[in-house]
């Protein structure tokens, strides 16, 4: 693995400048903040941060309605889970096809339920699409209300930002490509809250979803601007600023305490962030053109495409994890009983209808076109992270991502054989293989596994677990 | 065994009560998962259904009466604040799982239904 810290740098490094930066080191301007990349110059403080505790990071990616995969015909047809078990799983037929290449990072967990989505009381039959957000991070059963009094359980995020967060400027992010923004009830007595988020800081405490990249960039660089009217911030936009524009001096400054190679890297550090700065910026300026929009209530930097929304997002959590701003990300994909629809998957249909499509076999195809399509949206964030070095390998050897759904059959509303894969090595996951679980095995003992992974193996229940799910070896 | 097996069958049949909370799918365009909720006295039985209305996340609960005999489920209720008279009949019967299967009709339109009994849990 090339961990980008050639020992001749290094030495150069000392030699030069006899001194070694933080890895806390910003860059500070008028109004912003651009935390570092990994620097050659941080190496010793970087051995010690290692030594003491690797830092791995955690990516929750939750997509509704559960996946084709898990209908009776799916199943057969193999539309989520491969034929095989072990390292030799064919994903041709399925909708993890675009993980291809990545698949030495795979590991694809079948066969498990969520039972605490399931109803519990006749007055919460029915209520699948109100509650089941809720339970994926959590495998809690939420407790039906509309009010202020919401019940679910620590979200696995949230137990990881715990220890990890306060290491780290931010100790979590929570994202989300819908509109996750309703206040009281949204059906069968239950909050909204419930179908808005799906990471619980306490049990009584859901975290709100950041929709729009714009805010996100902001709070990661931390710039900070006055209430702006429309009128300034049209103007704003027209003028094409950005937050480096006010780094100068400070980009000058460590400049001249760097090797050739950190210069090189801090460099491109701050073309990426300028990078992800544009693109936001060209959403913006498009969307107050006062061209037709398709999705007219979302704030102006929210892109209409669906794969440029979800990419700049990703980009967004890659500035995050090389500069350590934050090490906890959990990321909302869709809303339950949403009607949006996704032209460039090739199926023009609309998500919940689809999603419901009676156990008919060309209708259980197209919902698999779009399982497909939202699953390709996981390669361009891996490839990132591979790309993207640190001091003891990249991002990928260090990240570990979590992908799925508490609905199994949407056409059915259950929870069972639920759509889930990890993806990276963190927390020292292999990788490579297709596990198919035992009937009836929660999902949660997976969840479980993932903690212990992850360094946090004083916890013994995490939901309804009942046992350690084997995913490292 | 198979004379095993047909006598385990009459005996769940002679003490089957339809007795409980059912997640019932109401199996139209998809699978609508309603409460169907019954107490039977000898053969009388009543209980209630939440039936599903077209605006999503909500639904209207609708008292049922009927009988219990001969493994034969017959239930009947009128909506009640409808826009017209409207009234829902339930048939059906236990299949060899314990479930209950059958059709339900409402403004004239028939629906196949299965339900399988809610363990309840708090």
């Amino acid at each position: 693995m090339d961990g980008g810290t050639a020992e001749g740098t290094q030495v150069t490094d000392v030699f030069l400048h006899q001194r070694y930066l933080s890895r806390r080191e910003v860059l500070r301007g008028l109004g912003a903040a651009v935390a570092l990349p990994f620097l050659d110059a941080m190496v010793p403080v970087a051995r010690a941060v290692a030594r003491s505790r690797s830092k791995t990071r955690l990516v929750c990616v939750e997509m509704v309605h559960g996946a084709a995969g898990s209908s009776a015909i799916g199943i057969k047809q193999h539309l989520w889970a491969p034929a095989a078990d072990g390292p030799d799983f064919d994903l041709t037929p399925t909708s993890l096809a675009s993980l291809e290449p990545f698949r030495d990072a795979l590991t694809i967990v079948s066969n498990t339920d969520c039972a605490n989505a399931e109803p519990f009381t006749a007055s919460e039959i029915g209520g699948d699409h109100f509650r089941s957000s809720a339970v994926f991070l959590t495998q809690a059963h939420p407790r039906q209300t509309e009010g202020a009094d919401v019940q679910a359980g620590i979200s696995i995020d949230q137990l990881f930002a715990q220890r990890v967060g306060a290491e780290t400027p931010i100790p979590s992010m929570q994202i989300c490509i819908e509109n996750v923004d309703q206040a009281g009830g949204c059906g069968y007595g239950y909050s909204c809250v419930y179908a808005d988020s799906i990471s619980w800081s306490s049990p009584t405490r859901p975290l709100p979803m950041i929709r729009d990249p714009r805010v996100v960039f902001d709070r990661l660089f931390q710039v900070t601007r006055p209430d702006l009217t429309p009128r300034e911030n049209l103007q704003r936009l027209a003028e094409d600023r950005s937050i480096l524009d006010s780094l100068g001096m400070s980009i000058a400054r460590l400049r001249s305490r760097l090797g050739a190679a950190d210069r090189l890297r801090m460099s491109e550090h701050l073309d990426n962030v300028r990078e992800v700065e544009r693109r936001i910026q060209r959403v913006e300026r498009y969307n107050a053109s006062g061209e037709p929009r398709e999705l007219p209530a979302a704030p102006l930097g929210v892109p209409d495409s669906f794969s440029e929304h979800v990419r700049i997002m990703f980009d967004l959590q890659i500035l995050a994890f090389a500069s350590d701003i934050t090490r906890v990300v959990s990321f909302k994909l869709g809303r339950d009983n949403s009607n949006r629809t996704y032209p460039e998957s090739g199926f023009g249909g609309a998500f919940h209808p689809a999603s419901h499509h009676g156990g008919k076999e060309d209708r259980i195809r197209n919902f698999a076109v779009l399982n497909g399509f939202h699953v390709s949206t996981i390669p361009y964030f891996l490839g990132r992270l591979r790309q993207t070095l640190e001091a003891d390998g990249n991002l990928l050897d260090n990240t570990l991502l979590m992908y799925g759904s508490s609905m199994g059959d949407s056409n059915l509303h259950n929870h069972k054989r639920v759509p889930f894969f990890l993806s990276g090595h963190g927390g020292g996951v292999r990788g490579g293989v297709h596990i198919r679980a035992a009937n009836g095995t929660p999902l949660a003992n997976v969840m479980l596994a993932v903690l212990h992974a992850l360094g946090a193996d004083d916890i013994h229940q995490f939901g309804d677990s009942g046992a350690v799910f084997a995913i490292t070896s | 065994m198979i004379l095993a097996t047909l006598v385990s069958t009459i005996l769940l049949l002679a003490d089957a009560t339809v007795t409980g909370t059912w997640n019932m799918g109401l199996q139209g365009d998809h699978v609508i998962p309603t409460a169907l909720v019954l107490k039977q006295d000898g053969r009388d039985v009543t209980g209630t259904i939440a039936l599903p209305t077209q605006n999503i996340g909500q639904r209207v609960e609708v008292k049922l009466t009927g009988t219990f005999a001969d493994n034969v489920l017959k239930l009947t209720g009128d909506v009640e604040h409808a826009k017209e008279p409207t009234t829902i009949e339930i048939q059906g019967r236990f299949g060899d799982d314990g479930d209950l299967e059958g059709t339900i009709v409402v403004h004239g339109r028939s629906m196949p239904w299965t339900a399988e009994r809610l363990k309840e849990r708090k």
